[in-house]
Formats: C-alpha cells, sequence, structure tokens
C-alpha cells in the first residue's frame, strides 16, 4: 500500500466574468491561459487528470459530454481521470473534493479542475427554463419557483423576523463585497462601487431584496491545478497550499424535505462544516480568511452563523460590526465573491479556492495579514446541498 | 440569389410548430412516463395525497415507488392534509419563469403539529398582491395546465393535465 500523499491546490486563473461574447469553450480556453500565466512551468502533459464542472454545457453549449471538448481545446492527454461533474452552483469544488481523493491515494499527479457556464442563450428568456430544471422540476418549480430570488427572499423575511436582520445589515455585505471587488479586473462588476445608500434605494427585486442583494447570474470559466505535494514542487516555487478537510453534505431536493426548524435555520451547512473541520482538524476560530457562497447578502450571514464563526442569529450584527472586512474577525469574499466577481455557477467554487489558494500564498489583491488557514464554501440548488473546503499552509499530517 | 425558400427557415425547420418537452413548466403526468400517476389522478378527483410505507408507515413526500426511509415497496396511497397556513410569502417583482404570472406569490406554508407533510414551498393564486399576511390560512386548489401530446406507434394521444397550488381561505 503506497503511502498516502498529500493534495495541494498550485495555483489557477479565471476568465472574464460577465455577460460574454463567447462560446463556452472559449472561456474554459481563456481560463486555461490565465491558469498557465499564474504557473508558467506548467505543461499540457504535466496534466494527467480532468474535472470540468458544468451544469448548463448540455442544454445552454449542445456540450452534454463536456471533457473530451475540453481536452481537446486545451491539447491535454489524461490518463487517470477524465470527467465533468455537476453539482449545480458547487460543481467546482466538488471536483476539488474528488481530485484531493485522487491525487491523496497516488491514482493522479496533476489534475486540472475547470468549471465553465454560458449562462446567457440567443433568446435569453429561454434561460429561466433551465433554472426550472435545477430545481425538483415537477414539484418546487411547477409552483413557479425558477430563479433563486423568491426562494431566498423567504428566507431573509424569516431571519428578519426571528433574528432581528435588518436591510441594512444585509447592505453592509453587499458594501464590503464592493469594496473586495475593486482590482479585480475580471470581475463581473468590475470598477463598480458601491455605498449603503445606493445599495438601500436600489429597485426591489424581490422584496426585501433589492438589486444589489442579489449576485448576478454570468458567463465565465475558472481554472485550478490539484497536484501531489512533490509535483507541486516541480511546478512551482511557491509555499504549497494544502487541501486540509472537505465535507459536502444534501439532505432534500424540494421544500418539503427542508431540514431547518424554518427557513433561518441552515442545519445541512452546519453538518457539512462540522465534518470539514474535523477531517480539517481545526476549529472556526482558527480560520483567517474565508469564501462563502454570497448568492444574496443573507446567505452570508446565515453561512458565518452556521459555520460557526458567530452565534446563531447574530450574522447581521457581525457583518455590520467589521468583522468581515480585510482587518476584521474573519475576512470574507475577498475577491468580491458571488455579488461582485459573479457567477457561472460551476466555475465559482474553483474562484473562491484560488482566492484562499493566493491569500495562503500571501499574493492576494486584498491580502488578509499572515493567512494561514482558509475556507472556501458552496451552497447548491435551492439550498439543498452544501460544500465545504479547508486549506492550510500546513498539511494535516 | 439564394434559394427563395431558404429565407423562411428560422431556427431549426424539424421543431416548426412542436411541442417541445425540454421547456415544459409541468410534469409529464400520463401513465406512459411515470409510476406514481395516481398522484395526478386523485388531483383530478380534488384529492392531495402521497405514497405511505406499509412497512415503517413513513409517510413520504413528494410520492414514490419506494420508501425512501427503508426501502420498502410495499406502498399505499394516503391522503393529505389539504389546509395550511402562511408563514412566510414573497411577491416577486422580476424573474417570474416565463409562462407563469408576475408577480408571482410564493409561500412557505405549515400543515401544523404533527402532519406528515411539515412545510411545503407553494404557488398562491387567487389572491391579489398586498392581499395575504403571515398567519393566513389556506387551502389546495387544483387547476388545469396545458395538455401535451406523445406519439405512441405513429399515433398521437394528446395528454391532460393538472396541477395544484394554494388560495386563501375566505
Ligand atoms: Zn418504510
Amino acid at each position: 500500500m503506497a503511502e498516502k500523499k498529500n493534495a495541494v491546490i498550485v495555483g489557477g486563473g479565471t476568465s472574464k466574468f460577465g455577460v460574454r461574447q463567447a462560446h463556452l469553450l472559449d472561456m474554459i480556453q481563456e481560463a486555461m491561459k490565465a491558469c498557465s500565466d499564474d504557473i508558467p512551468a506548467l505543461k499540457p502533459t504535466d496534466i494527467d487528470g480532468l474535472i470540468v464542472a458544468t451544469t448548463m454545457a448540455g442544454r445552454h453549449s449542445s456540450a452534454l459530454n463536456t471533457a473530451p471538448l475540453v481536452v481537446h481545446r486545451l491539447g491535454l492527454s489524461p490518463t487517470a481521470i477524465c470527467i465533468r461533474l455537476d453539482t449545480l452552483c458547487a460543481g467546482s469544488n466538488s471536483a476539488i473534493i474528488v481530485a484531493k481523493g485522487l491525487v491523496e491515494s497516488g491514482m493522479a499527479e496533476a489534475i486540472l479542475v475547470t468549471g465553465a457556464e454560458k449562462v446567457y442563450m440567443p433568446q435569453r428568456w429561454e434561460t429561466n427554463y433551465t433554472q426550472l430544471m435545477v430545481n425538483d422540476h415537477d414539484w418546487d418549480s411547477a409552483m413557479g419557483l425558477g430563479v433563486p430570488p423568491p426562494f431566498f427572499a423567504m428566507i431573509a423575511k424569516m431571519h428578519m423576523k426571528r433574528y432581528g436582520t435588518t436591510k441594512e445589515q444585509m447592505a453592509a455585505v453587499s458594501v464590503t463585497n464592493y469594496t473586495y471587488g475593486e482590482g479585480h479586473t475580471k470581475g463581473h462588476f468590475a470598477g463598480r462601487s458601491l455605498t449603503i445608500e445606493g445599495a438601500l434605494e436600489a429597485r426591489i427585486i424581490a422584496d426585501p431584496f433589492g438589486l444589489y442583494d442579489c449576485c448576478p447570474l454570468s458567463d465565465g470559466a475558472s481554472a485550478v491545478i490539484i497536484a501531489s505535494e512533490e509535483k507541486a514542487k516541480e511546478l512551482t516555487d511557491r509555499p504549497p497550499v494544502y487541501i486540509r478537510g472537505t465535507g459536502q453534505h444534501a439532505s432534500h431536493s424540494m421544500s418539503a424535505g427542508w431540514p431547518g426548524e424554518t427557513l433561518a435555520e441552515w442545519t445541512h451547512l452546519k453538518v457539512a462544516a462540522e465534518v470539514a473541520f474535523k477531517n480539517a482538524r481545526l476549529t472556526p476560530k482558527d480560520i483567517d480568511v474565508a469564501q462563502t457562497h454570497d448568492c444574496f447578502t443573507i446567505s452570508e450571514i446565515i453561512e458565518l452563523e452556521e459555520l460557526g464563526f458567530c452565534q446563531k442569529g447574530e450574522g447581521g450584527d457581525f457583518v455590520a460590526s467589521g468583522a468581515i472586512d480585510i482587518d476584521g474577525e474573519i475576512p470574507t469574499n475577498t475577491d468580491g465573491g458571488l455579488l461582485v466577481y459573479g457567477h457561472p455557477f460551476g466555475a465559482s467554487g474553483a474562484r473562491q479556492s484560488l482566492e484562499i489558494c493566493k491569500q495562503l500564498q500571501g499574493r492576494a489583491i486584498h491580502q488578509v495579514k499572515d493567512a494561514a488557514f482558509g475556507l472556501a464554501h458552496n451552497l447548491s440548488g435551492t439550498c439543498s446541498q452544501h460544500t465545504v473546503v479547508i486549506y492550510g499552509k500546513e498539511p494535516v499530517d | 440569389m439564394a434559394d427563395e425558400n431558404m429565407a423562411e427557415i428560422v431556427g431549426t425547420p424539424a421543431l416548426d410548430g412542436t411541442y417541445i418537452s425540454e421547456m415544459d413548466m409541468w410534469p409529464f403526468e400520463c401513465q406512459e412516463f411515470n409510476r406514481i400517476y395516481p398522484f395526478y389522478e386523485n388531483l383530478r378527483a380534488g384529492k392531495f395525497t402521497t405514497t405511505k410505507c406499509q412497512k415503517c408507515g413513513h409517510i413520504a413526500y413528494p410520492p414514490g415507488v419506494i420508501c425512501p426511509k427503508c426501502w420498502s415497496d410495499e406502498l399505499e396511497w394516503v391522503e393529505l392534509p389539504q389546509k395550511a397556513r402562511i408563514v412566510t410569502f414573497t411577491e416577486t417583482q422580476a424573474g417570474a419563469p416565463i409562462g407563469f404570472p408576475s408577480p408571482i406569490i410564493m409561500a412557505w406554508l405549515n400543515f401544523g403539529e404533527g402532519a406528515p407533510l411539515k412545510h411545503l414551498l407553494a404557488r398562491i393564486v387567487n389572491c391579489k398582491e398586498g392581499e395575504l399576511n403571515e398567519g393566513d390560512e389556506v387551502k389546495f386548489v387544483v387547476f388545469d395546465v396545458p395538455s401535451h401530446p406523445i406519439e405512441i406507434k405513429k399515433e398521437t394521444k394528446i395528454c391532460d393535465r393538472v396541477y395544484y397550488a394554494f388560495e386563501p381561505v375566505k
């Protein structure tokens, strides 16, 4: 039996996110170019595994079996694994979990994880039909639940009622994330800024959400390399960033199976987090920087609670207190998050993990001082599944 | 000059006037496409039903072919309560899927202590924007939705369909 290896994230890159005049495969090539620029020593022949995370590729780009297309366009020749994977918004962090296992077991040395979506179709309204398919189509979707704002609006109303969370506190999340978005020129809303007043005065999407409480749907792609520690040393002189622990938990597909006492309690995230922290042999106190799934401002607030960064119900006060700022207790979504960098579902997880990688290597645009441990989190579906990946500058053992 | 017929072809000609199942908002309810079709038959009779396990007693929702608790396939159809209370709701201003009215009212329902179905996300119909309050009682209602054709040995069968929502108890 071979000795267990350490899996590390080496580096990576993203395409420009936004409403793009580009094909899915164009954007994957852009992400690969950015990844190659980030890891100049990396050659196509170094990569022995490929995992492509995408949800929309089949329907929007007529590319159901996406992995061979990516192999061809990127000049790869993987021998360990070559698959497409879909967990909607958690796609590429799910792929990182799979890659970790393959690298640790010795089955692969260097895996390219790429996530990509071309969301917008020639007829934009067609996108709304796809949205019906990413929920439990015959049940919640047939009730009219397509795009997520109505569901998360109810979550927000519930959290406001039970815990006193305010619109101003939710606005604090988007304003903070816009501050972090500065300098991230590939972000969907790059170059824009936001004030609390601006956030509160924006047009209503679904009460209590204004425009800036909701992340955009974006076209875009990301790419990261997950490798053995030995292989990573051949590819870069940067300090290794170890994947210490992961957890992924799903509890249901439609509303009847919701696990919490109310919509404001995300007990299934708590479970995923506990598993990840146990595997990482860390506690929330150890984490220096986090990327949490800020599809809506309320999501980030509840995630900070359920991940254990603050007490349940205190997320609103916590974000408004400056705790998520660069010098706060837990700087969060330091690249602008989904709210500003954008959200091409399958691409978001790798974008988050890449930001944690850069933070732990001391080369982030908004650098958290002496960051040693970081966490990435995605929710997916109608908040039916949670994915947590924890990184560190030291391996678990 | 291009062939004059070419100018008339927009998109995929084979789809002209054809039902496209990929863009359907509603389930395929007919017997040919699923084994829980009694659920939809029961809807037609005004009944809100699901499957109950005869082995362990678990009542699942949505209904199924096996019990998700013990995997037994010995199931029976039982009725669910038709009244619930609004826990919270939303009147969506933007982004209602095409084919649904906008604003669309959706609510999180609670069926009460001990009910087999604890909560459900449901569309509220027969209700104007601004009329609904948290705590209001709502009741189950069935309505027709568009039918769809299926091809069976070159014959076309039309499958009529219904769906359900909740409406305020007035
Ligand atoms: Zn059973």
